[in-house]
């Protein structure tokens, strides 16, 4: 199956380091996750910004067993729920205070964006330092 | 949305549809048990219950299973009218489908086909093999429910992630200490230890107990992931005059119903310790003109303490913040003031899939027919509030239920 280019173009930014935002060229808005039409003036004619990468750690958890089929290797690890200071949601991986231990992390803390693991699509993040 | 949310069917009006009989088969593993086994066997038991024979079911409304794709396939397929010998009577078979809320769903889907004319008897089933199925398989299953597979399952989440992190921003916003959570838990099991079918009915839990068992998804400790269990059950709808003609004097009858759709994943919900009950309730009250001070007891979704605590201050049961206080005073438990999941729940009874909400809603009915079994019968109960949700909790269901007086 062919991955639809919103998918591809997400990802290719991820690689090259940079979150990319989905931006409705005709209305202006930001849109995450990406659309296929803009979920605001319905335009089709939708494009990328780069983002800050910084924002709010709505919530997250530290999944210790019980991991999906490919994903054993990586326990634990951390998954949370970033509302990016440019108004969208993504659900992204945290990175550790120290391995295995997320202790430091509360809800609400700023946190913001330093790449992706190998072999993971998504975005990670990190607790943002003061 | 100024346009009002009234229902078009006047209490106790000859089309006004109503419940009339429930079944189940208990809860827990059972590996001998065969998915259309238990389908038929609550299937009958829910028609014998409304007095009935399987000739005079219409209409079959299905609720899915998630264990297997073929199962689902023969539920799809009209099976059951088979199973049940009403082939060539039965008018239609077909399935209702939104994850945990769907027996929220499937009400107002019969309610509708009784009131309109569409259908004059109508029987809900489910079942459901999560008990006896791969558990590796299943949790890989589950990874893809309510989780865009394109932008979110790369992170590795799953069933419980979702419910930790609920749990951890609603502790968050409410002050909820780790043993008022557990409480929850236990309320739940007091019910259960008063449920024959419940999968946990001998087993008694404490809050000791929760906050010792292993972390599985910080803040969730393993004895606050619900079980996951084989089971079935099954009700009846008719409509008021049907009822009647068949002798019956008491029923249930559907006061109002609320919903709110606030999110398909989690990540996209604007507020975890919120979601959509506050939107859901105040279009089930403005329905019914009730108030949460009007019923004896509640059913409501709680695959995780703090589903049920979110949703319970979103009906305004108690103030916004307590409600996991609420349980740990006391007030969900066997004689509180609101009696709460009565069948003991996803987390005691059983989590039987899409099922776990059916059962919920079942119990509410048999509470109302005054058919429960007499240690947890709510005496002379007259009214309750049935809550569900479904996927990555993408919506908030309410139904308020009355018991009803059929005339002459």
């Amino acid at each position: 199956m062919t991955t639809p280019t919103i998918v591809s173009d997400f990802r290719a930014g991820l690689a090259s380091g940079e979150l990319l935002i989905q931006n409705c060229n005709d209305c202006g808005k930001p849109n995450m996750w990406p659309r296929y039409a803009c979920p605001h003036c319905q335009s089709e004619n939708l494009g990328w910004v780069k983002s800050a990468g910084v924002g709010t750690l709505h919530s997250f958890c530290v999944l210790r067993q019980g991991a999906p089929e490919g994903f054993e290797d990586d326990l634990p690890y951390a998954i949370g729920v970033v509302k990016l200071d440019e108004g969208v949601q993504l659900g992204v991986r945290l990175v550790p205070n120290a391995p295995g231990d997320w202790s430091q992390y509360n809800c609400d803390d700023r946190v913001e964006f330093v790449g992706k693991e190998p072999g993971r699509e998504c975005a990670t993040f990190t607790r943002k330092a003061g | 949305m100024s346009e009002k949310w009234q229902l078009h069917v006047a209490p106790g009006a000859a089309n006004d549809p109503v419940f009339i009989g429930v079944g189940e088969i208990p809860t827990g593993k059972f590996p001998e048990r065969g998915f259309i086994q238990q389908l038929s066997k609550v299937a009958l038991l829910a028609i014998k219950d409304a007095g009935m024979v399987p000739r005079d079911i219409d209409t079959i409304l299905l609720i899915p299973c998630l264990h297997g794709a073929a199962d689902q396939a023969d539920l799809v397929f009209s099976r059951m009218v088979e199973e049940l010998g009403i082939h060539g009577s039965c008018k239609s078979s077909y399935m209702v489908h939104s994850g945990g809320s769907t027996s929220d769903n499937a009400t107002r889907a019969a309610h509708g086909l009784i009131a309109t004319g569409h259908a004059h008897n109508v029987l809900v089933l489910q079942s459901e093999r999560w008990g006896s199925a791969d558990l590796s398989e299943m949790i890989t299953m589950l990874s893809k429910n309510g989780i865009p597979g394109e932008w979110e399952l790369p992170t590795g989440i799953q069933f419980n992630a979702i419910g930790a992190m609920i749990t951890r921003r609603y502790m968050h916003a409410s002050g909820s200490t780790p043993a008022e959570m557990a409480s929850v838990c236990v309320t739940l099991r007091n019910w259960a230890n008063l449920n024959e079918n419940a999968m946990y009915y001998t087993k008694p839990l404490t809050v000791e107990q929760i906050l010792a068992s292993r972390m599985v998804a910080d803040p969730l400790h393993a004895y606050e992931c619900p079980p996951m269990a084989d089971g079935a059950c099954a009700f009846v709808m008719t409509s008021t005059a049907n009822a009647k003609k068949r002798g019956i004097t008491n029923a249930v009858r559907v006061a109002g119903t609320g919903g709110c759709v606030s999110h398909y994943c989690l990540s996209q919900e604007a507020d975890q310790a919120v979601l959509g009950w506050p939107v859901a309730a105040e279009r089930a009250w403005e329905q019914s003109g009730w108030g949460p001070q009007d019923a004896n007891f509640a059913e409501i979704y709680d695959s995780y303490a703090a589903v049920t605590t979110i949703a319970i201050e979103g009906l305004g049961i108690c103030a916004k913040g307590e409600g996991a206080r609420w349980f740990a005073e006391g007030h969900g438990n066997p004689g509180g003031k609101l009696p709460m999941n009565t069948n003991g729940g996803l987390l005691s009874a059983g989590h039987t899939g899409v099922g776990g909400g059916t059962a919920l809603l079942v119990e509410g009915i048999r509470q109302l027919l005054h058919r429960a079994p007499d240690k947890r019968q709510i005496e002379n109960c007259q009214r309750a509030i049935i809550g569900g949700s479904g996927g990555s909790y993408m919506d908030a269901q309410v139904l308020l239920l009355e018991r009803t007086k059929l005339g002459a």
